[in-house]
């Protein structure tokens, strides 16, 4: 009897082995066409494989050990609803590669347009219109950083408000803006819906004490839970994500790894990674496509 | 019985401890840059800023924009930073003005990109590119594409504006410090 169970202690022992073996040639293999799961392998005690993919959980494998964060899952569901809503409202307007592959990022930062004539400009009276046009001889400085986001509209700014408007110049509806609106000292505005922050950003930017920490256009706000006063911008975003089997956006060309993570994620001829709002990306470097999505703890810097 | 057992575990523990160990040695490669994590100061981008005079009209625009808290944080950023005296808007719009907070930290969110860029890697990319040019997204959205003019790096926004990367990038706690000549951003033309 002792020696059976010995016999079987050891057949477990080799099987642990073998276990342990082919989950690190997964994770060491770099092959180029592997699942994602091998993240996990690559992770170590730093990561956590593809667990959690920032803005678009729903999509990739899902973790066994999810635990904890039912927070941050929900609030990646509502993202999406969110970019359905706007695709609505928007069209297919996108034509191209990089476009295509830019699209959730456009949409992610569009959440919670508002709709309608803004506040301000309803006050006025002035029927809507376009703060460049009511505020012309401000805008060589107002449209100063808006311009650039290349993403088929037009943008404005006035008053604390970024508006949007067509190419034929109809406005699509405005958001409050980062220093506008959304200052610090200033109250959120209320007609803005937002989103809780990620529950796996708040662990990697260490914001896990009791404040309200709320998304919205790439940026990580502290906000006071009790009178929704803003406190202060605690981090920058791209809000750009993508989920494991789909190709990385455009503009991850450098090397961006923090040095903690180097040594760990080094690029080679078969993988290259790239870091974005606390996780890695792990990807394929001829197909662009991405393996895995190792989302970062914060206990490296 | 006792004693077997305990080898039969040992042996467990030992491969399994040599299989964890064997995985860093195997992923270190010839790009590895320890040298990066190795040169990096203690100081966050926020306290490089303040501690220096280099950048002073830049570290007012952050504050008054209300990002420099955010370069406090974990990050890592890398800051493009502007020249101070290239940091002024159309007309010579000063975006330390408390009114022109919102244009400031757009300006500047252009000038942010996500994770640490060292000088090398930037080269690196630049290189492997070819022509087209290696292409970074912005905290604003936007795109920068780098681009190499003789011994120089360029930087080009997405409108067109471009600037030199010059004197001596610094390797802060949360990201990197990249000076630049110049603003990577235009002001808008004059409305039709």
């Amino acid at each position: 009897m002792k020696d059976n169970s010995m016999i079987k202690l050891l057949t477990l022992s080799a099987a642990l082995l073998l276990t342990v073996s082919a989950s690190q040639a997964l994770a060491q293999g770099h092959g180029g066409d592997k699942p994602g799961k091998e993240g996990k392998g690559g992770g170590g005690e730093h990561a956590q494989g593809d667990k959690d993919h920032p803005g678009n959980g729903g999509k990739g494998n899902k973790p066994k050990d999810r635990g904890d964060e039912d927070r941050g899952d929900k609030g990646e569901n509502r993202y999406q609803q969110a970019e359905r809503d706007d695709d609505r409202g928007r069209g297919r307007e996108y034509a191209g590669s990089n476009r295509e592959r830019d699209r959730d990022h456009d949409q992610y930062r569009a959440y919670g347009l508002i709709k309608g004539c803004p506040p301000g400009l309803a006050k006025k009276n002035n029927g809507c219109l376009p703060p460049g046009q009511a505020k012309k001889a401000q805008r060589a400085r107002y449209d100063f950083g808006w311009g650039q986001a290349n993403d088929g509209f037009v943008h404005r700014y006035d008053d604390g408000y970024q508006y949007r408007y067509d190419r034929q110049g109809s406005l699509l509806g405005y958001l409050p803006a980062l220093g506008g609106a959304l200052s610090a000292g200033n109250p959120w505005p209320t007609q803005y819906r937002y989103e809780p922050a990620p529950r796996s950003q708040l662990d990697y930017y260490r914001l896990n004490d009791s404040s309200d920490y709320r998304y919205a256009d790439g940026a990580i706000y502290r906000v006071d839970p009790k009178t929704a006063m803003i406190q202060q911008v605690v981090a920058l975003v791209t809000g750009q994500s993508a989920a494991v089997g789909q190709r990385l956006p455009s503009g991850y060309d450098v090397y961006n790894v923090p040095y903690a993570y180097r040594d760990q994620y080094p690029d080679t001829a078969n993988t290259t990674y790239r870091y974005n709002d606390g996780a890695i990306y792990q990807v394929n470097p001829k197909t662009q496509m991405i393996m895995a999505v190792i989302q970062l703890l914060a206990q490296k810097r | 019985m006792r004693t077997l057992t305990r080898l039969a575990l040992t042996t467990l523990a030992v491969f399994t401890l040599a299989g964890c160990g064997d995985r860093p040695d195997a992923t270190r490669q010839e790009n590895s840059t320890a040298e990066a994590q190795a040169g990096a100061t203690k100081l966050t981008l926020a306290a490089t800023l303040k501690a220096g005079e280099a950048h002073a009209g830049l570290a007012k625009v952050l504050n008054n924009s209300g990002l420099m808290g955010a370069l406090e944080g974990v990050g890592p950023y890398t800051l493009f930073a502007p020249a101070d005296d290239a940091l002024k808007g159309a007309g010579g719009a000063d975006f330390t003005d408390a009114a022109l907070k919102a244009e400031g930290a757009a300006l500047l969110r252009a000038h942010i990109v996500p994770g640490a860029l060292t000088r090398a890697d930037i080269i690196g990319a630049v290189d492997r590119s070819g022509s087209k040019g290696a292409q970074m997204r912005t905290m604003g959205g936007s795109l920068l594409t780098f681009t190499r003019s003789g011994n120089d790096l360029i930087a080009t926004a997405s409108d067109g504006a471009s600037a030199r990367l010059t004197g001596q990038e610094v390797l802060a706690s949360n990201g990197v410090l990249q000076p630049l000549d110049g603003l990577l951003a235009r002001p808008s033309a004059a409305p039709n």
